[in-house]
Order: C-alpha cells, then structure tokens, then sequence
C-alpha cells in the first residue's frame, strides 16, 4: 500500500488541492478544470490495488494485457500565485457498496494524499465537493465553505459569492460533509494543517440525478483562482455550464406541472439569512422532494456531499 | 489493518512445484465450486488451510439457503499423489487484492505453486445440444506457450465495457503475474437455460483439461450418466412444449430470440429441471 512518486518537483510551501467525486461531481469538476487551465504535470499516484476493485481488463489474443484501477494522481504546477499539488482521486474506497469513502481505507487514503503534501511542505489544503440546497437551477450557486479552524473564519468570510455554515438559514453553522472531501479537513486538522473544504450549491431536486452540475464547479473555480491568486481561461467550464443548463431545462420540460410549480417556487429563494422567515416552507421543501423522488421512483438521498 | 495474510495452515503439504486450481463458488451453472467439488471427491482430497473471513465478507449475520444457515468459507485443499492443490471460496465482498494475494501466499509458500488455474461459467445464449468450448486466457507468454499444447479456444479479443467490471478471476491472474506464476483462466460457456440448474457437459469439458494436463486419471462414466439424464429430461420437455421445443430449435439453427423468448425458455426449463 504505498504512494508512487515519478518525480520531486522543488516547491515552496505548495497548496493541495484535493478532490473525489460526488454529488454532481462539483468539486471533481472544479478541481479538473483548475488542474488543466493551470497545465499542472502529474508527478505521483497513489497505488490503486489495495483501495479499489479493477474497472477495466483488455484481453489480447488470449492473454491478459492489462487490468485497470479507479486513478489517484498527484499534480503538480508553479503559478505566480502559488505552487499548486493537484490530487484527483477517481473513484472513492467505499466498502459495502456505499458511495462515500468511510472508516479504515479512506482514513488511509487520506493520509497518504496528506504524506504527499507534508513531503513538499504544504500547509494549507482545500478540498471541494457539492451542497444540496434549497435553490432554482437558473439561481448562482454560492460556494459554502468549511474551514478545520476557527482561525480561517475571517478569511473565508472576505471570499466572494461564499457563506458560512452559519450563513445558511436553519443550520446555525452546524452540518456534515461526507466522504473524503470532508474527511480530509478532519485528517489535516489532527496533523496540523489549515484545510478548507469549498462546495458549490446545487439545487436540492438535482442532486440525485446521473449527471453533472457544472454550474456550481464554476462558482468553486471563480473562489478558488480569487483564493490562490491564480488566473485561468473560463471558457471551457463555461461551455460545459451552457450544454448542462440545455440538458436541465429539456428535463424540466419533461417535468409534471405539479413538480414544476414546486420548483417553481425556488425561484424565489434570495438566500435568506438566518432567522429571517424564507420565502418556502420546510413543507415545501419536503412536499418538492417527495415528488422528484416519486417522479425519478428513488428514495429521497442524504442533503450534503 | 490486521495480519497481512489472515490464513489458517492445519498442516503443510508435501507438495514441491504444485499446480493451483481454483474456483469461486457463485458463477455460471456454478461451475467453478462443481469441478472443484468433483476433483476433491475423486481425488481424496484434504483440507489444509483456509482463509480467515473477517476481512473479507460482511459478517453481520448469516444468509439461508435451502433452510441452511451459510457462512462464507475460503479452503484449500490438497491432492495426495498428484502434486496439485485445490482452492475454493465464495466470492469476496472486499479487500479483493489483500484476498487474492493471500491465496498465493499460501500456495507459494506451503505448496511452492509455480501454475494456477480458475474454473468458471460464462452465460451463453444458444442450445444445451451445442458442443462445449472450453476458452483460455493466459496471464504470460509462458502460459500460453502451455495452453497451445491443448485444443482449446484461446485466440480470445475482449475490453470490457465502460461500467462492466473485470472478473475476480481477471484480477487472479493479474495478481499471479505480478508473482511471478505463470496463470490461465479457463472458462466453459453455459446455455442460459441451464446456468440456474446444472450442465454436466460444461464440468466435463472443463475436468477433461485438467485430467489431460495433471494426469488424474478421471473417469467420467458418471459425468456421461447424468447428462444423458438431463438430455432425457429436456426432450422430455421439448415433446410436451411445442413453444419450449421451438424456441431451441431456432438456437440449434444459430437464430436470436427475443428477450422475452429467452426469459421464457429459461423459466420453462428451469422449472422442469428443479422438479
């Protein structure tokens, strides 16, 4: 079990950014496109066998040529603003057929994605994953962001377009993030490193659904270049948000007219602060959720990434 | 993460240079766990070790089959006089590499194993009366440098497809080469109308490899009985189903049927064939 370095770059104090997929696959896509925009180079990986079953065989004339594992790669790029150590994980360990990574193999994962970033002298790690929230796909997704210290609080309260957990109405600054993008907060915490985990918010009836929300890794992207004081060319996030909005909008079509009038309703969401009375109900939330299931014949899912 | 190979050895054999076969208790016509059974029986085999199941199955209680209680068990066992050991196992549900590294450790290091071979069924959509294959994937040039001494199909192109994972026995060969073991995966297809009961022809394919190969000996006159038996049974049914009786002689004549035909031919079969 063991992490494969093909090169040691030299780097001065780099910053990780760290990401697994998850719900719509906004913080995979948020950190993608950060990593090719910066033309970051893949110097490492972490050795597949012992956390994943193989995705893929090719045979060959009767003989096994390969056998594929789920990637974990490392990257790595010097930026005016920062060194930068990319980590882009395939697929979560999950055990049990559970989406999320949980227990003694993501643990290890995310210790060895940190012995990486420790070996370089990174101190501060940010990871990113999706926050399923009460809002219209026409809506911009804000960006919540969790920090593993009371010290980061003020800083995270000057990025743009971004909320506490304390911002958010009803959670009072309490929540969870699972999997791996949050694990790893909890992980760099215990090893003294300063860790934020950045979630684009996706509307509370698409979280479910079998493809991505490139809308709300494009919010993560715009906090993260501010963060990093990186640039990087939009246009191809941008394009990917124009084909997924087509593809959301022909699904709404399809939509019943009594799905559509609760969603409807979520136009009218202005990110209310906390104590303010929201413009829904917690019935209508319910109520809307409970269709889409019943539309989708699923059963309604966890509410974080 | 506990002991690196979670393995019970009751006694080592002496065997030098041996041959592993092995097979997983769930696939097709439960072919793998058949041959293996056979072999043992046959053979005189012995148990000698097993692998520790916490690891590697969910044990937060136990499944019920044929009003048994079932607990996932991983055992080898050895031939007397045949230099060849024998593995079977249910399939496990996690740390697959940490299994399958486990179970050539133990072949390694008690048997000084130096080939291994999986057995297993593949669904094949065409008629019981079809003529078994028996297809061979190598895990090295040395292992199909043995393999062409045998009349088997083993010119086999194959990528899974995106979502379709390997076989465990994909990853058993990939985990033998990496140690070194020259490793084949011979597989038999089933005619789908029989992977839920049984196909003595597939064992039989199957088991005529391995006696050539180790020499065993074997004698097949039971093997020949009870598909003369099933043969009975399915033209038996093919005389008072017309409908049963049509759908295989289109897949005698190399046609397709329609899903549900297919479903249909399937749970006629099955049903009878369960009686």
């Amino acid at each position: 079990m063991g992490i494969r370095l093909y090169k040691e770059p030299e780097m001065e104090k780099p910053v990780l950014i760290a990401s697994w997929p998850g719900i719509g696959n906004i913080g995979l896509i948020a950190v993608d496109t950060l990593r090719g925009a910066l033309m970051a180079e893949e110097f490492g990986e972490i050795e597949p066998w012992d956390f994943f079953y193989p995705k893929k065989v090719i045979i060959r004339n009767g003989e096994l040529r390969e056998l594929e594992f789920p990637a974990s790669k490392f990257y790595f790029v010097k930026t005016e603003g920062a060194d930068l150590i990319f980590f882009i994980g395939e697929e979560q360990p999950a055990e049990g057929g559970k989406p999320y990574a949980e227990g003694e193999k993501a643990y290890m994962m995310a210790n060895l994605v940190l012995d990486v970033a420790v070996k370089f002298g990174c101190q501060r790690v940010y990871t990113s994953g999706a926050a399923v929230s009460p809002i219209h796909h026409t809506a911009r997704p804000r960006v919540w962001a969790v920090p593993n210290t009371e010290r980061l609080v003020d800083e995270l309260r000057r990025y743009e377009n971004t909320v506490l957990m304390s911002d958010i109405e009803e959670r009072g600054g309490q929540g969870s993030i699972t999997g791996l993008n949050g694990l790893l907060l909890g992980v760099a915490r215990r090893r003294g490193m300063e860790a934020i985990c950045v979630m684009g918010e996706i509307p509370v009836y698409l979280q479910g659904l079998p493809f991505p929300y490139p809308k709300a890794s494009k919010s993560v992207v715009e906090v993260l270049t501010s963060a990093l004081g990186v640039s990087v060319d939009m246009e191809g996030i941008a394009t990917l948000v124009e084909k997924s909005e087509g593809e959301i909008d022909k699904l709404y079509e399809v939509f019943p007219p009594e799905i559509k009038e609760q969603i409807d309703k979520l136009k009218s969401v202005a990110h209310a602060e906390q104590a303010e009375p929201g413009p829904i109900t917690d019935e209508d939330k319910k109520r809307i959720l409970e269709d889409i299931d019943k539309f989708f014949k699923k059963e309604p899912g966890d509410d974080q990434s | 993460m506990s002991e690196k190979y979670p393995c019970k050895v009751h006694f080592e054999p002496e065997l030098e240079g041996a041959s592993l076969v092995a097979g997983w208790d769930e696939d097709a016509g439960r072919l793998g766990a058949r041959v293996i059974d056979y072999l043992n029986e046959k053979l005189g085999c012995k148990e000698f070790a097993e692998i520790d199941p916490a690891d590697f199955f969910p044990l937060g209680g136990v499944s019920v089959d044929d009003n048994v209680a079932q607990f996932p068990e991983s055992k080898f066992y050895c031939c007397p006089g045949k230099n060849l050991l024998i593995f079977k196992s249910n399939i496990p549900r996690t740390e697959w590499y940490k299994f399958l590294d486990s179970v050539l450790y133990v072949a390694e290091r008690y048997c000084h194993a130096k080939e291994l071979y999986t057995v297993g069924g593949m669904v094949y959509l065409g008629a019981h009366t079809t003529p078994r294959d028996l297809l061979a994937i190598a895990n090295s040039p040395d292992m199909k440098a043995i393999l062409n001494q045998y009349d088997l199909a083993r010119d086999i192109d194959y990528e899974s497809a995106p979502g379709q994972r390997p076989t465990l026995n994909s990853f058993l060969l990939w985990v033998a080469r990496r140690r070194n073991i020259a490793a084949a995966s011979l597989w038999v297809p089933i005619p789908f109308y029989l992977v839920a009961s049984k196909d003595p022809r597939a064992w039989k394919k199957t088991l005529e490899f391995l006696d050539r190969r180790f020499v065993l000996g074997l004698d097949f006159s039971d093997i020949d009985a009870d598909t003369a038996r099933q043969n009975e049974k399915i033209a038996h049914i093919r005389m008072h189903s017309p409908e049963v009786d049509g759908y295989i002689q289109r897949l005698e004549s190399n046609q397709t049927l329609a899903q549900e035909e297919y479903e249909k031919l399937a749970m006629e079969v099955e049903g009878f064939l369960r009686e």
